[in-house]
Order: C-alpha cells, then structure tokens, then sequence
C-alpha cells in the first residue's frame, strides 16, 4: 500500500461508513447517488476532503482517517448544506468551516463516550448541522436553494425532452406505497429525496450486505405498523424525512453492534417502537428551534441501549456485543459463531496443567465435596494407576499416594504474589480446616487472572514471593495440608490474589483429555470428573516448523513460480502472514504447542490462502495417531458473493459447513531425523453433506515446512520450501 | 489317606528374643500359583523345571516405572535393555508399552530389528560393536553410543563412505560417590576424556551429536549417585550449548536400577532396602530440573532400565529331587534346578518357596541344583520347610539375566511360559531337546563310525 492510498481509502470509507460498511462496491454505488444533486455531492465530497486532511494535518490517528469514521459525519453536513444553499463561494467558505467543525465534535463525542466503548455514530454530524442551521439564518448574503422545485424546467435543462418523458414515465410506474417511503427514507439519509436514489441506495445495501438490507426492511416495516398502530401515517413527507432512523436503528443493533440472530430480529420489535416515541418527542422539543431532528432519534436509542448491554452480567438474552469488528454482519455473524465453536469462551490468558504427566481429576467444577458456592470452579488432581487406585501400598502414609511430593509447576508465566507455608502435611484421613487450603501459592498471570495451588507440601516451595516464573517452571511439591485427607492438588482460577478468592469459571489450554476411554486434544477445555488429563508436549521439528516469529520468511516454489511470506504483526500485536506478490494476509494465534489460523483477507487463489486452510490448527505436540478437528467461518471457504441465500438466513440457520480435519502419523520415530507427514482435509458441506473436499498434506523435517501439498479435483499444487527458505534458521 | 510326612525332631536355639514361648514364626508362605494357575499344573503341562513369566506384572511394573518418572519431567523415553532379557515375547511386551531396545551387540541389534522396532528407536551401546554393525546402525539412523576413542575414529572413517549422518552419543563415565567407580565404560568426565571426545565430534562436523550417555553401575542401592550423575551430564550439555551453540536432545541416564532381590551379604532383605521408582526419579529429574538447562532444550530422558523392570515378573517353577542330611547333621535339598539355569544364584539370596503347603517348621537348609558339580548351590542356608521328592518349588524373582546368561550345562534348557493378562499360558520359548544341540555339531567324516579307531589304536 502506498503512503498516501489512505486518502482514497479514507474518502470511499467515508461514503459507506454511513452504513457502516467498508466496502468499494457500496461506495462506489454511494458516491454517483450523492451526485443526483450535483451540488449537493460536490459539497459532500468537499466537507470529506477538508475534514479528512485536517484530521491528517493535527495528528489524528490515519487509521481511523482511512477507516472513514471522522469523514462519514461530514459528509452528511456537507450534503445537507449543500441541499439548503445556493452554490457560490460563501457556501465553500461555511462548507471549510463545517467540515473542520464536525470533525472537531467527532474527537469530542469520541473522546467522551469512546472511554464506555461506544462509538461516535453521527452525532457530530446532528449536532454541526444544528449549529449551521441555526447561524446561517443570520447570514443574509446566502441564498437558499430553489433547484428542484420546479423539477421539470430543471429536468428540462438538464436532458432535454427524452429526460422530462422518462422521470414521467418513472413516476407512472406503480410503487406500494409503503415501499415507495422505504425508499424515500433510504435516499434521505444522502439528502436525496427521491424514489431513484432509495432503489439505487437499497441495491448498494444487498450488495454490501444480505443482513443489513433484511434489517433495514425490518426496521422500516416494524415502524410502518407502528404508525398505523398510533394513527399517523409514516408516508407523509416530514415523517419520511426522518423515516431512515428506523433503518439505521434496525441495522445497528439487529445485526452491526449485536451479531444477528433470532433475538436480535426479536428485539426490533421493542427498539424500532422506541425509536418512534423518542422521535415523535424530540421532535416536538426541537420545533421551537426550527430544528429537524435528523438522525438523533436513532443515535440516541444506539447509544443507549449498546450502554445497556455492557452493564449484564450473562448473556441469558442471547444477545452478543461483538469483540472484533469486521465491518458486515455476515463476516461478523460467521467469525463469531466460529470463533464460539473454537474457542468458547474468550480466556486472555492461555493457563495450562500444573504439572506433568497424566494425572486424574478427583473432583471437578460443581464437585460433590468442597467444590461448591464461591468455589465451585475449581479442579482436584491425582495421579492414579490402572486399576484406579490413587495409592500402593495401604495408603496409610502420604507417601504412599502417588502425587505425593510430585512437582508442581507454574500452569502460565506469572508473578508470585502469595506463599503460605509451614503447614505440616495432615495425617492419612484427617484434615485441618484450621487452615482450610493448607500451604498455598498464588500467581498473577494478568490482571484479574490469578491462579491458586493449594494443599502444597510444607518447606518444599522452590520459588518466593516476588518472583517471576515461566510456564513450566518448577514450583513446590503436592502435598497434605490443610483441608486434605489424602494428598492431592487443588488448582483454581481466581480474578483476585487472595488465598481463599472466589474461583474463575475460566477453561484450561492445549490438554490432552482422557475422558471415557478416549484421548482428545482441546485447545481450551474443562476437564470432568474422571477424567485424566496431560499437558501436550511440543515435538522440536513441529515446533519449529509452525511457530512463525515476526520477521521470518517462508518461500515456497511451484509450478507457477515461487512465493514469498512475511511474518508481521499489525499495531494490536495482531499476527500474520503476509503475501508478497498478493498483498493477501491470514491473521493466527500462536503459542509453545498450537497454531491457529483466525482471518484470511486477499486473494483466494494465492497459495496464502490454502496454507490458511491446511495449517488452520496445528499443535506442535501430539499422540500416536491425534486427529484434530476443527471447522471454517462459511464466509471463509465458500465464496461470500456467491452465497446470498444462506446470507438471508444465516442469522437464524446455517446450512452450509467447513470443516477441517488434521491427521498425525500413528506412530513417531525416534527423536532425530524427525520427519513428519502431516495430512488432512477441508471438506465443505451443504445441509450436511459433503459437496467437495480437498486434501492437503505437510512434510515437516528439522528445516521446517519442506512441502506442502494441495489436492484440489481440478487442481494439484505441489510447494516445496526453497533452500533459502530452509537455510534461515 | 496319603502317608504323612516324617520330620525329624530338631532343637534351635532361639536368638532373637522372646515373643512367646513358641519363639518367632519361622512359616514360609507357599506360592501355590502363578497368576491364578496352580503351579502344579503349570508344571504338569509344560514340565520342570519351568520358567514362568507373568505379562500382568511386566505390564504393571513398566507403568509403575513410567508413572515416576513422566509425572516428575516433561519428556520421558524407556528402552529396554535387551541383555536383561531378549526373550521376542519379552521385548514386545516392552515395545508395546512404548519401550525402545537398548542393544549392545549385533546379534541383539538384529533381533530389536526382528522385533519391528524401527532403527530409529534402537539405542547401541557396549564396547564391541563391528564395523558392519556400525555401518548397518548408522544406515538405519540408530543412536550409537560411542564407548572409546577407536570406535569413534571407526564412525569418522565410516562418515566417507556412509550417505547418512551418524546419529551419535558419548558415555560418559565418571565419579559418582561409589566405589568401586565403573570407568571402563566410556569416556571419563573427570579426567576431561568426555570433553576431548566432544570436541572431536563437534570439530569432525560429520556426525549429529543427540545426547549424553552415563550408566554408573548395576544394582544401585544409593540414588544420590543418580543425582551427582545427572548434574554432571546436565554440566556437560550446558557446556556444548555455550561452546558449540550446540543444544542436544537428549540424556540417557542408563540402568542400574536395584529389583527386590536380597543381594548376598545384604543385612536387610531386598525388599525393604531397594529404592524405589519414585527415589530414583526424583533424584534425576530433580537434578535436570534444576540444572543450568535453559528450559525450552529440556532434553528428553531416557531411561534403559533392565533388570527392576522385569524381575518381579519371572519364576522359576521345578520339583523336589531328593533331601539328604549333611556331614555337619544339616539338611540339604535337591531341586531340578541349578545355577545353570539360575546365574543370578551367584549374586542374589533368591527368594525360594514351596509350592505346596507345608508344616509350620522350617530348618536351616542348604539347597543344591541337581548338577554333578560342586558350585551348584542356589541357597548355602535358608529356613527352609521339607520337602518331599517330588514336591514342587518356585522360585521368585529371577526375570533378569537369567534367559540371557543360562547355560546349556549337563542339563537342557527348560520351557518358557508367558502368562498373558487373560490368565492364559503361552510357550515363549521350548525346552531344548538332543536335536538343538546336536543339529549344531558336525561329526568329521573318520568319527562317524564309533567301533574301530580308537580301539584298533590302544591296541
């Protein structure tokens, strides 16, 4: 991308932002309608220039510059002065002025509501156009607008006689009527009053997205019902000027800032209703003022009810708020039903089993004994043999038992912020609630992620308070102590360094769980009763292969020529790969054992694209014979222009799947000379049944990746690492 | 009503205090069978004498083994010693459980092959390897443990011809606290031999250098020589990652591991004073753990144990041959088992029981295998109960060593049974006949004809 390509980037983003949207097509749809009054779309345009620029010239974030989120307010300023006024230098002179003053409000609003996480929407552009209304009643030398009120003498100048006949013929055609105000209300939201404008508008919105034009249907018609409902009609003219906060409200929380679903179409139903109340009020304290209301009704019910929404505590209303936005409902929707699928609940901390090898849960969340109330998410650990017992011997003595004195190490990197100890081991059978948790360590792992060890053996810590430990290392013994009969390990989550806190329900990472009989990988899990569990160990030439540090290049050679990759990282510490020739990138996760491919954005045809896919979920680790599996957002495996239908639907059924499998050799070697074929497949599914299927294999050695191979019915692509490539470790 | 049996009237002093006037117990406990089958049937079946393994107990041994040491270190790797007993069902009981094989000479490199262990996970130690064994280990990537400057020098000279890198380690001996010190073995750390050794390999450029290799001893009743051991190798993998940049993958801490067999001389019986699994363990990985190994090149352990894995899963089951009263008026007891079945006699005070029941007295007995030689004692003394002709015996404990070491003297080598885990016994290995040995011999031709010759010479 060149240095200044955010200036394109922010002018067409400042047009769709206005639906939120980051899409060309809409934009380019967009910006000719602003243009159906030529003024009207010059000013527009004019206000995004200045208002973009300034924001560039004072330092504002071009991130956000290019994202459009400043201009998009004054482009709806600028259309609106330009509709009011008659051109001529003084209207560019108010134009500057407005531009820099919208954008002067949009760092205010932002800087005000941004600290709940709310965004800006287009109050600046409600509150400058009420400034600029308000002053230029004063300025005499500013001539109002007369275009468009005698339309045909201007159609007449404009196209001749053939433009006069098609506008009749255009009005002749039959429209309902309720349609037609639809459309009416969508064309307002550009200043363009006119029925060509709303079809041209709707078009843009089914491109952009099959959701947001359901929505903004929904939304619409809900309002219209509701009218009739109190006895207006929402066709009349200045109810239709202020009909387009119906759409926008159904956009924005059935499906932009809540992922679409059922309950979110449902909650239409109360919040469009709303919308008209708050309308119809603020309205009425407007017209003293002579003030329109705009878009503040929308932004006003927006506002609060996202604000609302922060202050639950569950998700009982299904109704989810989103944590990385994708700009489109439906890449919004898929990621997030994904990203549910994959990995559950967010857990910004990856914490993993304090120990090694395999042991057994004795109790687990909601246990049977003391896992209960404020501590019910807590784990107990023991190691036992086949035949289930925890012990040799009699068990009379801790020593017999197995985890007795066994390491315990640090399930995360960490600070210790508590040591209790000096608590002698309890006799076999007896317990001390005295001192309930017995010798105990707690650590931070980040703020409000701590994690607590308890029933340690006396003496036996390895580390101090104050200390820093790494995953892994070494941190006491399992013992006895405190309310114990029988050694064993207490593990818990806790968001507060206390000994004692309430526990986390917070998932464990990349274990091994052995549950029923049958050994599976989980990048997050929660462990039940029963179950043995074990840490996955990383193999060297696995790891080696997929941990993809900032910085290394991976180069692979085809049949059509050689390809180069970057490791990068984006200002979030966000991860990717990005493709040299194609500019294509795919965002991962990774960590000691596991891979994780979350985004690919760019060319589906690069070889980029097909490594996303094959290396979607890799674990550095593994067990003769491990299977992953895993499955794809819909957008990312099916093409997502060729997928309307399901898009229509797709906040209440999703028929199509991807589903990605990887397959490990059965047996291993021995530790050198390790080379791995690492095979698998993306089947894609309709209503659950396969409809194509690609295979792909890896070969790993201790270079790292030296083939990779994709076998596509029409297609087989065979990439071998270049010996540049293998050379830079 | 069989005829009971007469025991003669002894009189001992007691020496040990006095409980009651009964004196202390001195019952022995009968093993009346072997993984619930009655060893007279066993016997009955496969003959007597006869070894008899139980696969239940290999099994529960190598977990045991495993719990120890996977639940205290990350990375964990056994392989079993094949010298310790290279019986195929054997082996594959340990291959199956996830051993490697541990061969130190071509003819065991050749059977972990025939065992379907991949040469990968073949780990060759021992001082006579050939040059043909060399070159077949390195051509199947098996980890060669060099033992002396020779061999190395061999390896560098095979690196011409060989298309593969040689997959390499060192042992290394070294002063552990015990004595005596095993330095024949390997390459002494001490005397700064192991360095000059991984200075060659490392200059040479032409071998991969895997891991470092310590066996301290056999039999080790002091856990703390482990420690001392593994701190040393631990100082020599830190010292080549900070020389070489070089980071190996793995530590082989050798055998040695004590079984509960009471060793000759011992004061305490076997069984109460044998380390542990869980001692060893942690007296090895506390020592990785701690040492200066940054954490991320922790290097897998491997472990080779032999004999504490296998031990307790062998018996030897035979039949009383006769008693008699010696010189001094002690009695002695023939059984259908000698020392050239039983090696490890010479060691051990092996654990003898009768097979039948039998009376509450015992009498100091001397017990002798039924070989026409002097040595052939497996007990100088033992309390022991009488035994008729024709009683049956078995003897505990004799897993390692001696399906290796047996000798084909006088006698036959016997029958070897594996019990499996359903109860079910398997004839691992068949008696040998006349056939064995003879098929082996070749008679030249003017022998053949036993009538003239030597009674036409004498004459």
């Amino acid at each position: 991308m060149s240095k200044m390509a955010w200036i394109w980037q922010s002018m067409l983003n400042s047009y769709s932002q206005i639906f939120f949207s980051d899409n060309r097509l809409f934009a380019a749809i967009l910006v000719p309608v602003t243009f159906m009054d030529f003024y009207a779309g010059l000013f527009g345009l004019m206000a995004v220039l200045i208002t973009n620029l300034t924001a560039w010239m004072i330092g504002l974030d071009t991130f956000k510059i290019s994202k459009g989120y400043y201009g998009f307010n004054a482009l709806l300023v600028g259309l609106g002065l330009g509709i009011y006024f008659e051109p001529g230098m003084l209207l560019v002179l108010i134009v500057v002025i407005a531009g820099i003053l919208t954008l002067l409000i949009a760092v205010a609003v932002e800087g005000v509501i941004g600290k709940y996480a709310l965004p800006h929407l287009s109050l600046p552009f409600v509150f400058a156009l009420w400034a600029l209304v308000l002053a230029t009643r004063e300025f005499t030398a500013l001539g109002l607008n007369e275009r468009w009120i005698y339309t045909l003498n201007d159609l007449y100048i404009l196209g001749g006689q053939p433009l006069v006949n098609l506008y009749e013929w255009w009005n002749g055609l039959y429209i309902p009527v309720s349609l037609r105000s639809y459309l009416l209300s969508l064309g307002a939201i550009l200043f363009q009053y006119s029925v060509f404008s709303g079809v041209l508008l709707a078009i843009g919105l089914l491109i952009y997205s099959r959701i947001a034009f359901t929505l903004s249907l929904a939304g619409f018609y809900i309002a219209w019902l509701f009218y009739e409902l109190i006895g207006a009609e929402l066709s009349e003219v200045n109810y239709s000027y202020i009909g387009f906060n119906y759409i926008l409200t159904a956009i924005a929380t059935g499906g932009f800032f809540v992922i679409p679903n059922r309950n979110s179409y449902l909650s239409l139903l109360v919040l469009i209703p709303i919308v008209a109340v708050i309308t119809v009020s603020l309205t009425a304290i407007m017209a003293p003022f002579g003030l329109p209301v705009y878009a503040l009704p929308f932004n006003v019910l927006v506002l609060t009810y996202l604000y609302a929404l922060k202050f639950r505590t569950d998700n009982r209303a299904d109704l989810s708020t989103l944590f990385v936005q994708l700009n489109s409902p439906e890449k919004n929707l898929y990621s997030y039903v994904n990203y549910r699928e994959r990995f559950g609940k967010e857990s910004p901390v990856d914490v993993h089993l304090p120990f090694f090898g395999g042991w057994k849960v004795t109790q687990a969340h909601d246990g049977e004994y003391t896992h209960k109330g404020d501590w019910r998410h807590a784990w107990d650990f023991e190691i036992t043999d086949d035949d289930g017992k925890t012990f040799k011997n009699r068990g009379d003595f801790a020593e017999d038992y197995y985890c007795y004195g066994k390491t315990v190490i640090a399930p995360a990197d960490g600070v210790v912020e508590i040591i209790a100890d000096g608590i002698e081991d309890n006799i076999i059978g007896e317990r001390n609630p005295e001192d309930n948790w017995g010798n105990t360590i707690v650590l931070k792992h980040s703020d409000f992620i701590y994690s607590k060890l308890s029933h340690l053996k006396s003496g036996s810590f390895s580390v101090k308070k104050g200390d820093t430990v790494k995953k892994g290392d070494e941190l006491a013994r399992c013992g006895n102590s405190g309310n114990s009969p029988y050694p064993h390990l207490h593990f818990q989550i806790q968001s507060t360094p206390y000994v004692g806190s309430r526990t986390l329900d917070y998932p464990l990472s990349n274990i091994f769980i052995e549950h029923a009989g049958t050994r599976s990988l989980h990048t997050i899990g929660k462990p039940a009763k029963e179950d043995t569990v074990s840490n996955i160990m990383p193999e060297a030439p696995l790891r080696r292969a997929f941990h993809l540090i900032p910085g290394k290049i991976l180069e692979f050679k085809t049949d059509d020529g050689e390809v180069t990759w970057e490791v990068k990282r984006d200002v979030w510490q966000n991860r990717y790969i990005e493709c040299a020739a194609t500019g294509s990138k795919a965002w991962f996760r990774v960590d000691d054992v596991m891979l994780q491919f979350t985004n690919f954005d760019g060319d589906r045809s690069a070889l980029l694209y097909y490594f996303y896919l094959a290396a979607y979920r890799v674990s550095a680790g593994y067990s003769s014979g491990l299977v992953i599996r895993d499955t794809y957002p819909v957008n990312m495996v099916f093409n997502p222009y060729l997928i309307p239908l399901q898009d229509f639907v797709a906040p209440f059924f999703r028929y199509l799947s991807g589903e990605y499998t990887l397959e490990y050799p059965e047996s291993k070697a021995g530790l050198h000379d390790s080379t791995y074929r690492l095979s698998g497949s993306i089947i894609r599914k309709i209503m659950g049944r396969k409809k194509d299927e690609i295979r792909f294999s890896f070969l790993i050695n201790n270079q790292g990746i030296c083939e990779f191979i994709i076998d596509r019915d029409h297609r087989k692509i065979n990439a071998t690492c270049t010996e540049k490539s293998a050379s830079s470790y | 009503m069989e005829k009971l049996t007469f025991e003669r009237p002894v009189i001992q002093k007691i020496n040990a205090g006095l409980p009651s006037k009964f004196g202390i117990s001195s019952r022995m406990e009968p093993i009346t069978d072997i993984e619930g089958i009655p060893v007279r049937r066993l016997i009955e079946e496969f003959g007597s004498p006869v070894f008899v393994f139980s696969e239940a107990t290999i099994r529960k041994t190598y977990k045991e083994a495993w719990r120890a040491f996977s639940t205290r270190y990350p990375r964990v790797q056994f392989a079993w010693s094949y010298k310790t007993n290279y019986l195929n069902s054997i082996c594959r009981v340990f291959h199956q459980e996830g051993s490697w094989a541990e061969v130190v000479s071509g003819f065991e490199y050749d059977k972990a092959i025939t065992n379907g262990v991949p040469g990968e996970q073949i780990i060759f130690n021992g001082p006579d390897k050939s040059r043909d064994d060399l070159a077949k280990a390195i051509a199947n990537g098996s980890l060669i443990h060099i033992d002396h400057f020779d061999e190395l020098y061999e390896i560098i000279d095979l690196c011409g011809t060989s298309v593969k890198r040689p997959k390499v380690a060192i042992r290394v001996n070294m002063d552990t606290g015990i004595y005596p010190q095993w330095d024949r073995f390997g390459f002494n750390y001490e005397n700064g031999e192991a360095w000059d050794a991984l200075n060659r390999i490392m200059v040479s450029g032409k071998m991969d250098l895997l891991g470092l290799h310590a066996h301290i001893g056999t039999y080790m009743m002091q856990t703390g020589s482990y420690h001392i051991a593994a701190d040393k190798l631990a100082a020599l993998a830190v010292g080549l990652e900070r020389k070489y940049n070089h980071v190996i993958s793995y530590i082989d801490m050798g055998g040695g591991f004590a079984s509960k067999n009471t060793l000759k001389g011992a004061y305490y019986p076997g069984s109460d004073t044998t380390p542990s699994f869980d001692d060893y363990a942690e007296a090895i990985t506390s020592s990785l753990m701690k040492s200066e190994i940054k954490p991320e090149n922790l290097p897998m352990l491997i472990l080779e144990n032999g004999r504490a894995l296998i031990d307790d899963a062998g018996y030897l089951a035979g039949t009383v041959i006769a008693n008699k009263r010696l010189a001094d008026g002690r009695r002695a007891t023939i059984i259908d088992a000698g020392v050239n079945l039983l090696f490890t006699s010479f060691w051990y005070e092996h654990d003898l029981r009768p097979a039948v029941n039998v009376s509450d007295q015992t009498e100091d007995t001397t017990i002798y295998g039924p070989l026409c030689m002097n040595i052939d004692v497996i007990r100088g003394s033992i309390q022991f109960p009488l035994l008729k002709k024709g009683d049956q015996y078995v003897i505990r404990r004799v897993g390692a060593y001696n399906n290796t070491q047996w000798l084909q003297f006088i006698t036959l080598r016997p029958n070897v049974v594996m019990i499996d885990i359903t109860g079910t016994p398997h004839i691992i290995r068949h008696g040998e006949t006349l056939n064995t040995i003879n098929d082996l011999e070749s008679v030249p031709e003017h022998l053949e004809s036993t009538d003239n010759g030597t009674t036409q010479r004498t004459k």
